[in-house]
């Protein structure tokens, strides 16, 4: 049905659609459990959104279903007005636990989505040191994984995504292993890189000041079955930079109102377990 | 200089325990607690060994257990990884190898000796064989184990990167399977030694095992005691030089970095 409302050229443009999505997940022991119940969401073009539930409301699912990763059973997701078949570098991805090439360095994981668009040797060459420089490793191009710290390995992982520049970056709570200090200095410079190159971008969190500090839209869902509960609007009012929004009363409100949502969600969630 | 100095010290404490053996078994020996035909003195056979380097007769000897050891393992390495690799990917094969792993594993293999004196010969085959047959499952089991394994979130990430499903194999798994196929061949290798001298002495003729039987036979108590050294010295370079090939090719492993 999606498809002749938001056909190419739609006026969703490169935005993401997601058409009642449903989905069940099938443990290879026990009972079926139904993790996505009819979700719908609409992403524009350029805007930058945050899932947020309690663990185990199916936001990763979600995300994975978009990343083309599982067969999507019911519903659909369209990027761009394509139907979402298979995994492709329109959309880049970025994992919680960096899932680097521990075999490569960081500058040959950067190349590695490169070397695939076969674009020629210098320009390769070329972007992966623009993206190195970026998100701020320069001199840690030979390095490999093993020998830098959690914040040094997602900086790699968002510039080896970054690189095969993705229409879309899809993030799975990326920052959930690092340090609160790390963490905080990694939103400023993800901030910093998507004012720099602007892409939509899914971005999934149980953390809620996090959301609401990165997000223009929060899209809370509830717990299992995972559905959108409310979608609550957290850009700025007055234009303010994200620095200075984070100690304005309207943050602290728009937190407070996000956390009561999730808590709800968070406290039904324990219950059912 | 100073560090130099500790980094010998550390070395020469760390084999430390072998020098007191050596001179416990020198100091024993001379002491004649046991005859001397029982127990040589270490000086005794270290001078057996170094004659019969010099006539050459242990390293002929060395050589054909060395080779028949390494063409063995080779075979076992080679054919391990293949098969681990399609018990991974291919349902088929796992149908098929999934039982026979389970019972060959744990099995003895030098049950089959007879068998494999029958089908290839008590000449090199038959050993090579052998030592093939034992010296694969460790690797089979590491290789299936660490393919099948590899984390679901790498291979989704190189997929959005671009690689395809037949570039997967080469590009991905293999390269991140490396240090548990690694290790899957350093216990094999030490299993393949074992194997090759057993096979030796129950057949007789060249190589180490062999010899070392002669030797019994011919109550040559020395030539026993200096096989024994002799093989000793090369298993553990071998196993040494094992262990410099991982650190060299998998420099990126955290193992490396500690």
């Amino acid at each position: 049905m999606n498809e002749t409302i938001f056909g190419a050229g739609s006026m969703t443009g490169n935005g993401i659609v997601f058409g009642q999505v449903t989905h069940t997940y099938r443990p290879q022991r026990g009972r079926p459990v139904l993790a996505l119940d009819g979700v719908s969401l609409e992403v524009k073009e350029r805007e930058f959104v945050a899932l947020l539930g309690p663990s185990g409301c199916g936001k990763s699912t979600l995300l994975y279903l978009l990343g083309g990763f599982m067969p999507i059973e019911s519903g659909t997701i369209t990027v761009g007005g394509k139907a979402v078949t298979a995994p492709g570098p329109d959309r880049g991805i970025v994992f919680q636990n960096y899932s680097l090439f521990p075999w490569k360095t960081v500058k040959q994981n950067v190349l590695y989505g490169l070397e695939k668009q076969r674009k020629p040797k210098a320009e390769r060459e070329q972007r992966a040191q623009e993206l190195i420089e970026l998100v701020h490793l320069k001199g840690f191009e030979d390095s490999y994984p093993s020998q830098l710290s959690g914040g040094m390995k997602q900086r790699v992982a968002i510039a080896r995504t970054l690189a095969i520049d993705p229409v879309t970056l899809l993030m799975d709570e990326p920052f959930g292993a690092l340090d609160a200090q790390t963490r905080t200095l990694m939103h400023e410079e993800l901030l910093a890189i998507m004012r720099r190159t602007p892409k939509t971008c899914v971005f999934v969190t149980h953390d809620v000041r996090e959301a609401v500090y990165l997000a223009d839209r929060v899209a809370v869902m509830t717990s299992r079955p995972g559905r959108i509960k409310e979608i609550v609007d957290t850009k700025p009012s007055n234009g303010i930079s994200r620095a200075d929004y984070i100690n304005t009363p309207e943050f602290t409100e728009k937190v407070d109102y996000l956390w009561n949502l999730v808590r709800d969600e968070a406290i039904r969630a324990q219950e059912a377990h | 200089m100073e560090r130099v100095n500790s980094l010998w010290k550390r070395r020469f404490l760390r084999s430390s325990s072998i020098v007191v053996l050596a001179v416990a078994w020198e100091w024993g020996a001379r002491m004649h607690f046991v005859s001397d035909f029982l127990l040589p003195s270490l000086s005794s056979v270290l001078i057996r060994l170094w004659d019969d380097v010099i006539s050459g007769e242990i390293l002929t000897g060395l050589g054909l257990t060395l080779l028949r050891t390494l063409a063995g393992f080779s075979m076992a390495a080679v054919a391990g990884i293949i098969i681990g690799v399609t018990i991974a990917r291919f349902r088929a094969v796992r149908w098929f190898f999934d039982p026979i792993v389970s019972i060959g594993n744990p099995l003895p293999k030098i049950a089959f000796l007879p068998i494999f004196i029958l089908w290839f010969g008590v000449f090199d085959w038959s050993k090579i064989a052998m030592v093939a047959f034992s010296a694969v499952f460790p690797v089979i089991v590491a290789t299936w184990a660490a393919t099948e394994n590899v984390d679901k979130f790498m291979l989704w990430s190189a997929e959005s990167l671009g690689c395809t499903r037949r570039q997967m194999l080469w590009q991905i798994i293999l390269p991140a399977s490396m240090p548990e196929v690694f290790t899957g061949l350093q216990i094999a290798l030490p299993v393949s030694l074992i194997v090759v001298i057993i096979c030796e002495m129950t057949m007789g003729g060249e190589g180490l095992g062999g010899t070392m039987m002669t030797s019994m036979r011919f109550a040559d108590s020395p030539g026993v005691f200096s096989g024994i050294v002799a093989i000793a010295i090369v298993g553990s370079l071998v196993v040494k030089f094992m262990e410099i090939v991982r650190h060299r090719l998998l420099v990126w492993h955290q193992e490396s970095n500690v």
